[in-house]
């Protein structure tokens, strides 16, 4: 379990996060969803104990990642939007990198390289983007970790890699093992996070569940707002996409799609607050809900 | 190399492994350096007769190593500072200890062994070419000559220096220590010379000399007073307050880096 408590972090003068508090806990891939300069990253880089908060605390499995703890660093794989990897040949990275990480999966780790189809005779800096960030990820699948802390995973892969990846991540959430996904490609995980932790303004916004927003929430397209229970709605060519405080199969609406709730969460978050304790919600008016894309800084 | 068990603060078998991945690293580098000095030499054996590094008592090659040690010394924490390999530097499962002995224990003890033994073999191998072309035949270079340890404590501290040097500054980290180093002793000089003519005033013209290597004053002055206050606390600073401090700070700063470097 990862617990951060009244987490205090920023850059210089600039606060990023101002007490923060958020568990997660094993057996779960979390969505980490937020605005460009949010604190993703920072967020899952304080987890890896690569940053140390100013103050509050973070504890992973009972220890302080700040500390850099050999076990638990060991039991922690970051994997960064743009992957870093040495110029070495998969087979020399086992040998000088993996022998640091006592519950590596040498079996596994070879299954997921033929499978990702990755070319074991060509140096790792002359893969490219795409196949760095596999290589990344088959190491961090097979590193034993017991949290993985991946940013941004799908951007750059190409629509097969995608799916792959789905397949090798629903692989890698184990009991026991917390995976937080840090993403902007909703769509392309959305079967697999669950709950979406929203990160905003310095704090988490809403840290919601997928049966919540079921019981909830529903998405329709319509028309027109009037006389509908509209938590947050989106102009579209045909008229609006709206997210409404109803449960999915009720009247006109369907299951509610990760982007649409998350746009709400940063839009409206008092409305979907509201929509999500089943209270009334008053008459929406769009110019009100617009989203301020710097906001999350 | 595998590690069974990651249990206690610090592991011999982690550093191990990254003295051992510190040599592989530097290894193919230094075996070019070494390739290039040979062509040299031969090259010289080949105009002169003669393989230059080993004449002059063969002091080249002592050169050659400690700059070598040196460079090494002052990029030992390259990665740890890189926008993008940083964070993995960082989060590489060994505690900071463990990453910063390894780098100890590479510049300072591994090296300068495999070096020497490097330099020795080489030395032979071109005094046999130098007799076969005809040439006077030189000497072979040992590390085993009067003076060495003297020379080794020079170049430990002088590369403990470089090492916390490369764990403090991010960019152009061997320039940055040599202009640290210098500002140092510039400062340390002022003092002395300061401190000895606010105690001499009032008392006559002070005259300071300083020649190969020896400090005196003079004027109405215990001159060999002087000298030995000079030199306790020349040495003092070079052999202990110096390589003390370099080797806490760098420790350190290793400790408390952050991957703060690369975009957020």
């Amino acid at each position: 379990m990862i617990e951060f408590r009244s987490m205090t972090f920023g850059y210089g003068k600039r606060p990023l996060f101002e007490g923060l508090d958020l568990t997660l806990e094993p057996g779960t891939v979390y969505g980490l969803l937020g605005l460009n300069g949010a604190g993703k990253t920072s967020l899952l880089k304080l987890a890896a104990g690569a940053l140390r908060p100013t103050g509050g605390s973070i504890s992973s499995f009972g220890r302080e990642p700040g500390r850099r703890e050999a076990e638990l660093l060991a039991d922690t794989c970051f994997v960064p939007e743009d992957p870093w990897l040495p110029p070495l040949k998969p087979a020399a990275w086992l040998s000088r990198y993996a022998v640091f990480r006592p519950a590596f999966d040498r079996e596994r780790f070879a299954a997921l390289v033929k499978e990702l189809a990755l070319d074991e005779d060509k140096l790792l800096t002359k893969y490219s983007y795409g196949q760095r960030k596999k290589f990344a990820l088959a190491a961090a699948v097979a590193s034993g970790a017991k949290v993985l802390l991946l940013d941004e995973p799908t951007n750059g892969l190409d629509i097969p890699s995608k799916a792959q990846f789905r397949r090798i991540l629903a692989q890698a959430a184990e009991p026991g093992r917390v995976v937080v996904v840090s993403t902007h490609q909703v769509r392309d995980l959305e079967s697999l996070i669950d709950p979406i932790v929203v990160v905003h303004g310095g704090r988490v916004l809403f840290s919601l569940d997928a049966t919540a927003c079921a019981e909830r929430l529903s998405a329709a397209r319509l028309p027109s707002l009037e006389g509908r229970p509209v938590v947050y709605a989106e102009r579209d060519a045909v008229g609006w996409a709206a997210l409404l405080g109803l449960p999915a199969g009720e009247a006109e609406g369907q299951a509610p799609d990760l982007e649409l709730v998350f746009d709400a969460a940063i839009a409206a978050p008092e409305r979907l607050a509201a929509a999500l304790k089943g209270e009334a919600l008053g008459a929406y008016v769009p110019e009100e809900h617009l989203i301020d894309k710097e906001a999350g800084k | 190399m595998r590690l069974g068990t990651m249990g206690g603060r610090f592991s011999p078998a982690r550093a191990a492994l990254l003295v051992r991945n510190r040599a592989l690293e530097d290894g193919p580098g230094l075996g070019i350096g070494l390739g290039i000095v040979l062509g040299v030499n031969v090259l010289s054996l080949v105009v002169s007769h003669r393989a230059f590094l080993n004449s002059a008592g063969g002091q080249g090659w002592s050169t050659a190593i400690v700059l070598a040690g040196l460079i090494l010394s002052a990029y030992a924490f390259k990665g740890m500072h890189d926008g993008k390999a940083g964070a993995d530097w960082i989060l590489l499962p060994a505690t900071p200890l463990e990453k910063y002995l390894a780098a100890l224990l590479s510049y300072l003890v591994l090296y300068p062994l495999l070096a020497a033994a490097a330099a020795t073999g080489a030395s032979a191998l071109l005094r046999l070419a130098e007799s076969l072309a005809g040439g006077p035949g030189g000497r072979i270079w040992t590390p085993f000559q009067a003076g060495i340890l003297e020379d080794y404590a020079d170049y430990a501290v002088a590369a403990l220096v470089f090492i916390a040097g490369s764990a403090s500054f991010r960019k152009r980290a061997p320039l940055k220590t040599i202009g640290a180093v210098t500002a140092y002793g510039l400062a340390l000089a002022s003092l002395f010379l300061g401190g000895l003519a606010l105690l001499h005033a009032g008392r006559g013209d002070l005259d300071f000399r300083y020649m190969n290597g020896i400090f005196s004053a003079e004027g109405g002055i215990d001159s060999d007073r002087i000298e030995r206050i000079g030199k306790f606390l020349f040495e003092g600073n070079r052999l202990v307050l110096a390589p003390l401090f370099a080797l806490l700070y760098g420790y350190f700063r290793v400790f408390e880096k952050e991957a703060r470097d690369e975009v957020q």
